[in-house]
């Protein structure tokens, strides 16, 4: 069932309701990261996340921040309540980096935990993993790459773990290994499937494969070079990673991008967001052994690598943003070739949309498979289209617009069954939205400059920055000290908010169902990874 | 006296050699088929419209380096392969092709069942050259074969019996011979059920979980290469040939069909070879068009529908042929 | 005897596509090969998902410490004759990742390469040009037809432009082997 997004803000004000209930404990500051910044201390932070969860059904963790702050280390959580958007701040020293878990509170801040702890040595009681998260099996203990004394080039490795012999199982199949190099999979990731028959009991996840290291690498790069670091996050949404990074960064500046830059700028995004979406749908044809529709829809997903490729100059990575606006102006020859592609694709979408709506076979293996539901999708903090198939309605371009999307009008599409073929319709659908938006932007383009010049060195600031990415919302926070090169970027990617709930709903299905289950949460293991 | 005219019947024509090429043939129209249905053109560079391309992929295998698991069971895991392609090419050698079978004999009564049981031995060798590898997916992929082909094969036998009951025999020879109207016009139930049976069988099509690259990596081919690989590649050809061949010779006709000059054996196999590609090209268009079923929906559909329905396809069949078409 | 197993070798290579930690980018370009408007199944190219099956190892992506070692088990796995192609500016000396702590950088450093197609991502042209000279450069070269061909056994070395010197001691090994194969073969 399709449902409009007309629920309407909640009036909640959650600034007040931490007021009232911990007034003199906390510290407030206004304006600061987001809506306001609440200074606690170790303990307090989960006093003041019980006060919000329980005012507030859709607050959710967005990420967890770790910095290194000298002798502290600092942890920022950042949430997001039904209208707003803020952090709370605690520190713990260095020599004793122990804090409290928020799992018992919300369960989707598992892996945040999890990465803090591993890159940045806290100690989250109540959530401790054997091993490493993010980190490989070679890492040696107690070297913490975030931390700013660690270089990458006085790492010493362990030698590799002794391999065990393990005795041939016959005909008893207790554990499938899925990964690191699977068919199913474009990417390297390890999921260790216990089955009990042809039953999924338990989803192990081993992520990591694809950690390259990159916040670390930003931090000796200067911001126009990590504008290209930041976009080969991922090579699917590299636009909308450099658009967070560079909004980011523009908001330290206190810099305004000037009105074609953002039409511009939605452009791109929305190109981008074609194709990520219209490689979803076929992959996932890939997925159910429906080759055919693979092939249609990668035949129907070149043209727009070839818009891509007109208003950027590349296929895949656009390199279109820039601190102060875009790199390129868009000809207005190029405007009716644009017109004419996104008119072709728009006819070819009713045969696909009934294909997913209706196709018996799809139907058979999607619908009922890998089911979400409501309460679920708001514990674990889900985003994107995930969170839109199971009936809640995040869309950052709605609730927080940012460049010109709050100028243009467009749907936001949520399912409420919570299984595959809801996630998938989400995407069929919202590929429609954005044709509408590029047409409306295209012929609301406004004249002007595409850029402005930004200052190479930024002034010392923090800015925390989020949007919507094909696969949901994408948040980065950047910290500055006055110097050419950021002390910190942090980059929290949607797929990384998906996967709990990937682990959630693979129990107590079928194995053959996992594969579709999978790519209806459309991963991207290189942005989870970073 | 060494009978020369049957050792080339067996090696070269209709036998051994021509079934070898006939079965590459198939496999280049089922690629290029596929390929043309998903918009695209196939194999182009092996020979004129990369007809050479099964060729060429059959030679490189068997030129490839030939690694065994160490805990493989050595023996079954190297012949298996073999003596299934062996077997799939010996019960081909039942049917009559040029208007006898390849062995110049027209045949015993009962035969039909022989030459399924052959295939259904084959099939259970394909299960066990998996089962041998001691890979986990090629264990999954074999325990799905043959919980596939097991259950497939009640159908598949009873909607085999049905153009025999018409024919009044169980001889492949007789039913083919005694087609004066094809019997896919006498009993279109029984024959749209016997495509149906005869793709999960054969594992193609919606049908094909085995072949699941998605869950199961390789299935049961994971861990062969080389010469083994190849032959398992040619099994499962030779199987699709031997599965199109039978409904070729049950449902429509056999290799009978009017002769117009010259010698009736060139016809006749021309009569086959034009029969078996129209039902290659149906099977793949049927494989193409639809995707894959999770393997419980195949057994479910087996035990709920198309049992039931090939014991009603047989009741009525029966009914037919007792007391209809005598009238007509 | 010789000429036809190369023949079916250069006709017909499957190729295994393994990504060792990349972006994405250059995969998606790999993937959309077999798509209608590339159709690399022209050449004999078959996905296969399985390395026991393959001829060719696709590798995309700056190497992580963790894809390292499995990638090395997924090459052993490979039967003879077998020939990677590292595809990306990543795969071919780490790109934009050089440097990092957890990158190794570069897939010559796990593995030996036989062809280097460089960018970021290479176009699905590219790639299709890079693998078609990778399979010209197995043939042996024809005088008759055209004498200048004969400079295409050395293309594989001139794509490797900056890292000329280290792999080359590498690779000559695992380039040189299809063509002695041959020659005891043309005994026969």
């Amino acid at each position: 069932m399709r449902r409009q997004n007309q629920t309407p803000n909640s009036n909640i004000d959650i600034i007040n309701v931490i007021e009232t209930k911990l007034k003199d404990k906390v510290q407030i500051q206004l304006g600061q990261l987001g809506k306001a910044a609440i200074v606690t201390s170790n303990g307090l932070h989960r006093d003041v996340l019980k006060a919000m969860v329980e005012a507030d059904e859709k607050t959710a963790i967005i990420a967890i921040t770790g910095l290194d702050l000298g002798a502290n280390l600092g942890v920022l959580y950042h949430i997001r309540t039904s209208n707003a958007f803020l952090t709370i701040r605690a520190e713990v020293p260095k020599d004793n980096p122990k804090i409290q878990t928020v799992i018992d509170i919300i369960p989707g801040a598992v892996f945040h935990e999890l990465e803090v702890s591993d890159l940045l040595g806290v100690v989250f009681e109540g959530n401790r993993l054997p091993g490493h998260f993010v980190l490989s099996e070679y890492w040696p203990e107690g070297v913490y790459p975030l931390r700013k004394d660690v270089k990458a080039s006085e790492i010493k490795l362990n030698p590799p773990p002794p391999e065990e012999e393990k005795q041939p199982e016959y005909g008893k199949i207790v554990k499938i290994i899925i990964g690191p190099q699977h068919p199913a999979l474009l990417e390297p990731e390890k999921f260790a499937v216990t089955v009990d028959g042809e039953t999924v009991t338990k989803v192990e996840p081993r992520i990591g494969y694809v950690h390259r290291g990159i916040e670390k690498a930003a931090e000796s790069r200067t911001y126009l070079q990590d504008v290209y670091l930041i976009e080969r996050i991922c090579g699917i949404c590299n636009t909308i990673h450099a658009c967070n990074f560079v909004e980011g960064v523009e908001k330290i500046l206190k810099t305004e991008v000037p009105p074609r830059a953002k039409y511009l700028r939605v452009i791109a995004l929305e190109l981008n967001r074609l194709h990520s979406h219209l490689l979803t749908l076929g992959h996932a044809g890939l997925e159910i052994g429906y080759e055919t529709l693979f092939q249609y829809f990668w035949r129907d997903r070149e043209p727009i690598m070839d818009l891509i490729e007109l208003t950027s100059g590349n296929r895949v990575y656009a390199s279109l943003m820039t601190v102060g606006g875009v790199r390129r102006d868009l000809k207005d020859t190029d405007l009716p070739k644009i017109k004419t592609t996104l008119e072709d694709l728009r006819k070819k979408l009713p045969f696909y949309r009934q294909i997913y709506r209706d196709e018996p076979s799809i139907k058979a293996r999607m619908q009922k498979v890998g089911v979400l539901k409501r309460e679920d999708a708001l514990k674990l903090c889900v985003v994107g289209p995930v969170a839109r198939g199971s009936g809640v309605d995040i869309d950052v371009r709605k609730d927080e617009p940012y460049e010109a999307y709050g100028e243009i009008p467009f749907k936001e599409i949520v399912y409420t069954e919570g299984d595959t073929w809801a996630r998938m319709n989400v995407r069929m659908n919202e590929v429609e939205e954005s044709i509408n938006i590029i047409e409306y932007a295209i012929d609301h383009l406004p004249t002007g400059p595409f850029r402005v010049k930004a200052p190479r060195v930024v002034p010392a600031g923090e800015a925390v920055n989020r949007v919507e990415a094909p696969r949901g919302e994408l948040f980065c926070y950047i910290k500055s000290n006055g110097t050419a090169f950021p002390e910190r970027v942090k980059v929290r990617t949607p797929t990384y908010a998906n996967i709990p709930a990937f682990l959630k709903t693979a129990i107590g299905e079928n194995i053959a169902d996992v594969p579709p289950n999978f790519v209806s949460l459309d991963p991207c293991f290189s942005c989870t990874d970073r | 006296m060494i009978d020369f005219d049957l050792i080339l019947r067996i090696l070269i024509f209709p036998g051994f050699t021509f079934i070898l090429l006939l079965t590459l043939f198939c496999d280049w129209v089922e690629r290029k088929l596929e390929a043309r249905l998903q918009n695209r053109v196939g194999p182009m560079v092996a020979g004129p419209g990369g007809i050479l391309q099964p060729l060429a992929d059959f030679i490189k295998l068997l030129t490839k380096e030939d690694i065994e698991p160490r805990d493989a069971k050595k023996t079954v895991f190297k012949f298996a392969p073999l003596i299934a392609f062996t077997i799939m090419v010996f019960a081909i050698c039942f049917l009559p092709i040029d208007g006898a079978s390849v062995l110049s004999t027209t045949g015993f009564n009962g035969d039909l069942i022989v030459i399924l049981t052959f295939s259904t031995i084959a099939s259970f060798l394909l299960f066990l050259s998996g089962w041998a590898s001691c890979n986990p997916y090629g264990t999954i992929g074999s325990a799905r074969v043959l919980t596939q082909f097991l259950g497939y094969d009640i159908p598949l036998f009873m909607l085999a019996l049905t153009p025999a009951f018409i024919a009044g025999s169980l001889s492949i020879f007789v039913i083919a011979s005694s087609q004066t109207i094809p019997y896919i016009l006498l009993a279109p139930w029984a024959f749209v059920l016997f495509i149906i049976a005869m793709q999960a069988e054969l594992e193609k099509g919606p049908f094909d979980v085995p072949d699941a690259e998605s869950e199961l990596v390789g299935g049961l081919e994971t861990e062969y290469t080389g010469a083994k690989l190849a032959f398992l590649h040619l099994t499962r050809d030779v199987q699709i040939v031997f599965g199109a061949a039978l409904v070729v010779e049950l449902f429509l006709g056999g290799p009978y069909g009017p002769v117009f000059f010259g010698l009736p054996a060139f016809w006749y196999s021309l009569w086959f070879v034009l029969k078996l590609l129209a039902v290659v090209i149906v099977a793949e268009y049927i494989t193409t068009l639809f995707a894959r079923l999770r393997i419980d929906q195949v057994l479910s559909a087996n035990w709920r529908i198309i049992l039931p329905a090939a014991i009603l396809s047989l009741m009525l069949t029966v009914a037919m042929v007792t007391w209809v078409y005598p009238l007509v | 005897m010789a000429n036809i197993i190369t023949w079916a070798r250069v006709k017909s290579p499957w190729v295994l596509h393994f990504n060792s930690g990349a972006c994405n980018g250059c995969d998606i370009e790999i993937v959309a090969l077999l798509t209608p408007k590339y159709d690399v199944e022209r050449f004999g190219v078959k996905l296969e998902p399985s390395p026991r099956h393959a001829d060719v190892l696709l590798v995309t992506g700056c190497v992580t410490q963790q894809c390292a070692e499995r990638l090395k088990r997924v090459y052993d796995q490979m039967p003879q004759p077998k020939f990677v192609v590292a595809i990306g500016a990543c795969a071919c000396s780490g790109g934009v990742f050089a440097g990092n702590y957890n990158v190794v950088g570069g897939v010559d450093k796990v593995i030996p390469v036989t062809a280097y197609i460089p960018g970021c991502p290479p176009r699905p042209e590219a790639i299709l040009d890079g693998v078609v000279k990778l399979l010209n450069a197995l043939s042996p070269p024809k005088p008759k037809k055209q004498p200048k061909q004969v400079k295409t056994p050395e293309l594989p070395k001139e794509e490797a432009k900056p890292e000329v010197a280290k792999p080359e001691a590498v690779t000559q090994q695992e380039v040189k082997p299809i063509v002695e194969e041959a020659k005891p073969n043309a005994k026969q």
